[in-house]
Parts: C-alpha cells; sequence; structure tokens
C-alpha cells in the first residue's frame, strides 16, 4: 500500500510538472532570462524585461497566448531548429552563420558594443584593438566572443589564454572585481546595467563592431509567421512603441 | 530587495529537482539491473556490446549525452523538456547503475550459483531468488553515492530549459545581482536533498542487513 | 539397485579425469567413494547431478540411473526436484549474504507442503542444535564446522532420498568431523541414502558399509568397507601404515 502511495505520488508530479510545458496552439517563445534588461525574471518570478514586453506586445497583435520557455542562451538556436520552440527573442545579432541554421526577423533594436572596466583602470585604451593587450572576458557564443576570437585571437594580436568565456554577462563581471580580468566586453545595454548598478566598474569604451541591429529567430522556412512578425515590428516602430520602450528600460 | 520572495524563487525549483532525479533514478536503476544481468550472464557476444555501451556512456560528459539524447533521440516525439531531460538522465545513470550492480553480481555469483543449483534452483531461477537479492543489498552503499550524483546531476537539465534549483538561482543572481546569496542557497537545497537520501538509504541497508550478532 | 554407474568416461577438454568406473548404491545404504586429490571424486559427484558441464567437463559415455531412470535425461534441478538427489557441495558452498535460516528456508523453495517444511525444519535443527542456537546469524560468520552443519542441513531441507557429500571433514577439527558423521548415520537411519566421497579413508571406512576406492580416474578395489578397510595396499597408502 506504501509503494503504491509513492508511486501515485511520482505519476501525478510528473504529471503536474508536464502540464507546464508545450502544449498546442500557443506560441513557445524561448529566451535567456539572465540577460538584464533585455530578458529577466523580476522579483515576482515573472518574464520581465524589454525583449519580453515587446514580444508579448507583438504576441497580442498576432492574438496568440504566449508561452516562454527560458533556457541557457547556447540551447536557444538548436532549441529553434529542432523545432522545441516556436521562435526565440534573446538579443540575438544577425549572423551568417546563424542564419544557415535559423531564420531572422528585421531588426527591432540597434545596440553597441562596451568595454568594462574597474574605475581606477588607467591604462591605454582608445580603440577596439587596444584590448588585446589585457585580460579579457565575454559571454561565449555572443557576438562580442565571435569578435573577440576572429578579429583579436585570429589575427595573433592576442593569445587565446588571455580571454575568459564565460556562461553570463555578470559571472563576467564578479571576475571583472576579483581582478581575474581587466576587462569585459559586451552589448553597450547590459554593460550599462552592470556599471550602473557597480559603484567600481564603468564603461571605457565603445564600438559598433559585430553587433548593431537585433531579431528575433525563427525557424527555417517560417516564411508566414517572419511576415507577420516583421510587419508588426514596422507598425511599432512607427507608432513610437519601441521608442518608449527602449526609453523605459535602457535609460532609466 | 524581497529576500522572502528571493528564497521562495529559487526553492519552488526543489519540485523540478526532485521530479527529475525520482524519475531519472529508478529509470537508471531498471535499465542498469537489465544491462548488468545481460553483461554478467548473456555470454560473450552481449557482454561485449554492454562492456562497449558503458565505456562510451561513462566516457562522455552527461551534459553533452544530455544534448544529443535530447536533441537528436526525442528529435521526433514531442517530449517535454522535462520527461526527455529525466529519461536522458536515467540513460546516463544506467551505465552507472549498470557496474554497481555488475560488481554486486560478480561478487555474489561464483560459488552461490553453484550452491543454488544444488538445492535444484534453474539458472534464472537462481538468478532472481539468489543473485539479484543479496546483489542488491551489496549494492546498496554504491549505490547511495550515485544517487546523491543523479541529484546532483539533476540541475544539468536547466541546459533544456528546465526552471530547476540551479537555473533559477541564475536567473535571480542575473536579475538582483546577488550571486553569492542565489548560489549559497541553491548549494543548501541540493546538500540538503543529498543528507535526506543518504540518511534514507542508510535505514534502508541497516533494516535489509541481516544482524552479525542476535 | 537405487543407483547405478557403469562404464564412465568423463573428460575435460583433452584431459580424461575418469576412465570407465563403475559402482553402485543400495538403497538406504551409506556408501563411500575414497581417493587422493585429483582421483575424480568430486568429477564423479558433478556428473550425477547433471552439473558437470558447468565444470567444464563433458560425459562421453557410460550410464548413470537412478531407480532405473537415465539421470542423463533430467536437468539439474529436476535431478533435485523431480528424483531428490541432492549434492552437498566440496568448500561448504552457503548463501553468504544470508541469515542460517534463509539459508534453510530457501532449499525449500520449490516445494508447496509449508508444513512439512516446517516439520523439516524442527528436523534440521533436532539433528543440529547448533543451527537453532545461530538461526538469525550471517553464515558467512559461522565457524567451519557450522557450515558444514548448514550445507548437510540445507540439502535435508530437500528431503532427498538419495544425498551426496563431498569431503564433508576437510579442513574439520576431529572433533566436529565425529559430530558430523554421527549425525550423517542418523539421517542415514532416518531413511536417506548417502553417497560420500571422502580423502579421510580412516573416518569414511568407520561410518560406511559399502567403499570403493578411486585412483586417478579408475575404480581400483571395493567391497564392504571393513575389507576394504583391511587391504593391505588401502592401508598403505591411505590409513597411515
Ligand atoms: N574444470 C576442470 N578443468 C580441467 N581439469 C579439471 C577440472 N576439474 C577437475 N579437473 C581435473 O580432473 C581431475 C579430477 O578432478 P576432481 O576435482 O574430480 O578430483 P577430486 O578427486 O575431487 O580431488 P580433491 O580431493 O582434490 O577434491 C584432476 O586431475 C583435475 O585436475
Ligand atoms: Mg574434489
Amino acid at each position: 500500500m506504501k509503494h503504491r502511495n509513492a508511486l501515485l505520488l511520482v505519476i501525478l508530479l510528473a504529471l503536474a510538472l508536464t502540464a507546464c510545458q508545450k502544449t498546442s496552439d500557443n506560441l513557445v517563445v524561448g529566451t535567456s532570462a539572465d540577460y538584464p534588461p533585455y530578458e529577466y525574471v523580476d522579483e515576482a518570478g515573472n518574464m520581465a524585461g524589454f525583449d519580453i514586453e515587446l514580444m508579448a506586445e507583438i504576441a497580442k497583435r498576432m492574438d496568440v497566448k504566449i508561452e516562454w520557455q527560458d533556457m541557457p542562451f547556447d540551447s536557444l538556436i538548436q532549441a529553434v531548429q529542432e523545432g522545441k520552440i516556436d521562435a526565440s527573442i534573446s538579443c540575438f545579432n544577425y549572423s551568417e552563420e546563424r542564419a544557415q541554421l535559423v531564420d531572422f526577423s528585421d531588426p527591432y533594436h540597434t545596440s553597441e558594443d562596451a568595454f568594462i572596466a574597474m574605475k581606477d583602470f588607467t591604462k591605454k585604451f582608445t580603440k577596439a584593438e587596444d584590448a588585446a593587450n589585457y585580460k579579457l572576458g565575454v559571454q561565449s557564443g555572443t557576438m562580442q566572443d565571435e569578435w573577440i576570437t576572429e578579429e583579436l585571437i585570429e589575427t595573433g594580436l592576442m593569445s587565446e589564454s588571455n580571454l575568459s568565456r564565460y556562461e553570463r554577462v555578470d559571472q563576467a563581471a564578479l571576475d571583472l572585481k576579483a581582478g581575474r580580468i581587466d576587462i569585459l566586453m559586451a552589448d553597450d545595454v547590459p554593460a550599462g546595467v552592470i556599471a550602473s548598478q557597480d559603484d567600481d566598474l564603468e564603461i571605457i569604451y565603445k564600438e559598433m563592431l559585430y553587433t548593431g541591429p537585433i531579431n528575433i529567430v525563427l525557424p527555417k522556412g517560417s516564411a508566414d509567421l517572419q511576415a507577420e512578425i516583421n510587419r508588426i515590428i514596422a507598425e511599432l516602430k512607427a507608432e513610437g512603441f519601441i521608442e518608449k520602450l527602449a526609453i523605459k528600460y535602457f535609460y532609466e | 530587495m524581497d529576500f522572502a520572495k528571493f528564497f521562495q524563487y529559487i526553492a519552488s525549483g526543489t519540485a523540478y529537482t526532485v521530479g527529475v532525479t525520482l524519475i531519472a533514478l529508478p529509470f537508471g536503476l531498471v535499465l542498469g539491473l537489465i544491462l548488468s544481468l545481460m553483461h554478467v550472464y548473456g555470454g560473450k557476444f552481449l557482454s561485449r556490446i554492454m562492456a562497449v555501451y558503458s565505456t562510451i556512456m561513462r566516457g562522455i560528459p552527461p551534459i553533452v549525452l544530455l544534448f544529443i539524447l535530447y536533441f537528436m533521440v526525442s528529435g521526433n516525439i514531442n517530449l517535454s523538456p522535462f520527461w526527455a531531460g529525466s529519461i536522458s538522465l536515467g540513460i546516463v545513470s544506467s551505465a552507472y547503475q549498470m557496474e554497481i550492480i555488475r560488481g554486486a553480481l560478480l561478487s555474489v555469483s561464483g560459488s552461490q550459483m553453484m550452491a543454488a543449483r544444488s538445492i535444484g534452483m534453474s539458472r534464472m531461477q537462481a538468478i532472481r531468488h539468489i543473485i539479484i537479492p543479496q546483489a542488491l543489498r551489496l549494492a546498496i552503499p554504491p549505490w547511495s553515492n550515485e544517487a546523491a550524483i543523479v541529484i546532483k546531476d539533476s540541475s544539468l537539465v536547466y541546459a533544456l530549459g528546465v526552471p530547476e534549483v540551479l537555473r533559477r538561482a541564475q536567473l535571480i543572481s542575473a536579475s538582483t545581482q546577488e550571486p553569492f546569496l542565489a548560489y549559497i542557497t541553491a548549494g543548501l537545497i541540493y546538500f540538503a536533498l543529498v543528507f535526506i537520501t543518504n540518511r534514507l538509504l542508510n535505514r534502508l541497508e541497516k533494516r535489509l542487513a541481516i544482524p552479525a550478532n542476535p | 539397485m537405487l543407483l547405478s554407474i557403469k562404464d564412465l568416461f568423463v573428460t575435460y577438454g583433452a584431459i580424461e579425469a575418469l576412465h570407465g568406473i563403475s559402482f553402485d548404491g543400495e538403497e538406504g545404504g551409506i556408501v563411500t567413494l575414497i581417493g587422493a586429490n585429483g582421483a575424480g571424486k568430486s568429477t564423479t559427484l558433478w556428473s550425477i547431478v547433471r552439473q558437470i558441464k558447468e565444470m567444464g567437463g563433458k560425459v562421453d559415455s557410460g550410464s548413470m540411473e537412478f531407480k532405473g531412470e537415465d539421470l542423463s535425461k533430467y536437468s539439474p534441478h529436476d535431478v533435485v526436484n523431480k528424483l531428490g538427489i541432492t549434492l552437498v557441495p566440496e568448500g561448504r558452498r552457503v548463501f553468504s549474504n544470508m541469515s542460517v535460516l534463509e539459508n534453510l528456508k530457501i532449499a525449500a523453495f520449490g516445494r508447496k507442503d509449508k508444513e512439512d517444511v516446517a516439520q523439516d525444519l524442527e528436523r534440521v535443527f533436532g539433528i543440529f542444535p547448533r543451527l537453532e542456537e545461530r538461526k538469525s546469524q550471517l553464515a558467512d560468520l559461522l565457524s567451519g564446522g557450522e557450515l558444514q552443519m548448514l550445507a548437510v542441513g540445507r540439502s535435508l531441507m530437500n528431503r532427498g532420498s538419495l544425498m551426496l557429500l563431498d569431503e564433508p571433514s576437510m579442513g574439520l577439527a576431529p572433533i566436529l568431523v565425529q559430530e558430523l558423521f554421527g549425525n550423517l548415520a542418523t539421517i542415514n537411519k532416518e531413511g536417506s541414502t548417502i553417497l560420500l566421497v571422502e580423502q579421510n579413508a580412516h573416518l569414511a571406512l568407520r561410518y560406511t558399509t559399502k567403499a570403493y576406492v578411486l585412483e586417478t580416474g579408475t575404480i581400483t578395489l571395493s567391497g564392504s568397507s571393513e575389507e576394504v578397510g583391511k587391504n593391505p595396499e588401502v592401508k598403505k597408502a591411505y590409513l597411515g601404515g
């Protein structure tokens, strides 16, 4: 009898847990909610951020219910490719390699690359390539990672042993404070958040390198969905909705 | 920051951590038992295959296997990340559990099989009534080690998008800039789960053990 | 004749271990097969209980009959369950991770007559009171003599009509051997036929009625245990003068 109860418990638990997973007509959107202010969880444990609110508005205008699926950034492209999720919004820049695996919507925002250092950093940093002279940190799989790899390491400007790749930006910021790296390269918006939350850190240089426009990622061959999302993005831009969101999340 | 909410958010991932473990561990046990029996009693050919299975599965980092199993094997069947992750983890664990049970089977086997045959048991009966019960009893201590490993490895399913304890700690750490507090909380939860599990298994071991001096 | 072995040849690969031996066991009798190390005593017993294949050997030719039935038609477990032939194997093979009581009970696993099983358990404890004292102890922790008692007791739980014992005296102190052999005599009187394989000829001949001498795979002498004990060759080879 006891055993039976235990079994029942396991089954119920499993059912309860599966009930939260992908169901039918909802639009399942993946994001890596560890990248404020683009995407993060708020104090109540809900998804929040620039991307999140934007996508919610897009879904509303498409008249579909959105179902969020959080997963690590590294898993997102593959999850879209394998049809585990219907779309992903997670501050994705366009790149040719990614474009071979998935489709992109039109850009909805444009960002820059930023270099963060401790406030007492006094060494020379006048152009992006100067980063090669220091111990660098970057979030792995990002456009910044790609820029460092292609422009600094493969060109021989720096050795790969001077680069630390992190799963998340906040981990890199901790190491920056601990002195294990000298410079952290990141998208300017999250970089701005980190610098504003921490009195010891500041942005020392900004430039648009490999980053730039950010887009929603869609499975290959989803032309209808792509067209509809592009139409709504254009609409939202024209209405000034996206600009208002940017001010709310990035500059307030 | 509201600390009660902070802890509650991380702790609410415990249900997933426990759920993944409760599926992965028994799944791995049943599979591991079957595979270990094939390894020990299945003849040369099966034994070879099992050895290869074990070497491959134990030679690849669990996270890599998890990805391969999730994205490739479950590519066509629409399994939720929770189920796919749990079963994949169970498959990974089956290789380790196979080795644990195989070791126990071998340490019982030989003369015990002879003894069983001489009281009139067939090979199958001997395996079922004599070898397996004794082997499982012997396997409890190393198995509780594996149970602890599976509890901790259950955190790997975060990579598939299951909001378990570790992933929640990551998310809250990113949004509050309190990584130390977040990871300490997660660490304590894992520790508590492993501690309780080991306690329960110790009890089970004592209950099944035969008193040396009654 | 209860057991009748004729011209038995057994080989292990290229090695011939038994070169055509023949012997009989009378119902209710207590027979011994004596021989030195490597004579082929265990080989003979494994052949009778049809476990020779597991040992890596093979019966090449010859016949083995039990109550007139061809033993080669029976599987190893049917030899025990249907014919009631039990082997107390060399080296006191018991279930070391089980208690004494579990060892005895599991020996009766195939029997449906639960009440009789309980009675047989009482009988085993009657013959070996020491096993009752130690019944919840782990078999692994028994002394050598107690282990041998357990091995014999376990085969009693099968209610065998023929009990084969492979060197039960090995490694036991003389007092324990006497106690054990005394118990075997009791078991024999209660109706079980016994085939005892021994190196300890002195003892074996004292407790049995019929004896065969096995030397490197061949039976060289047979007769009543008394006669065999008086044979000068046997005296010289096995009885220390
Ligand atoms: N599995 C085996 N493979 C090859 N040869 C074997 C095997 N088992 C026994 N033999 C050989 O067969 C012969 C008879 O062995 P057996 O074990 O029957 O002797 P025994 O009379 O029981 O000796 P002991 O008193 O030492 O137990 C020996 O020469 C032995 O080396
Ligand atoms: Mg022998």
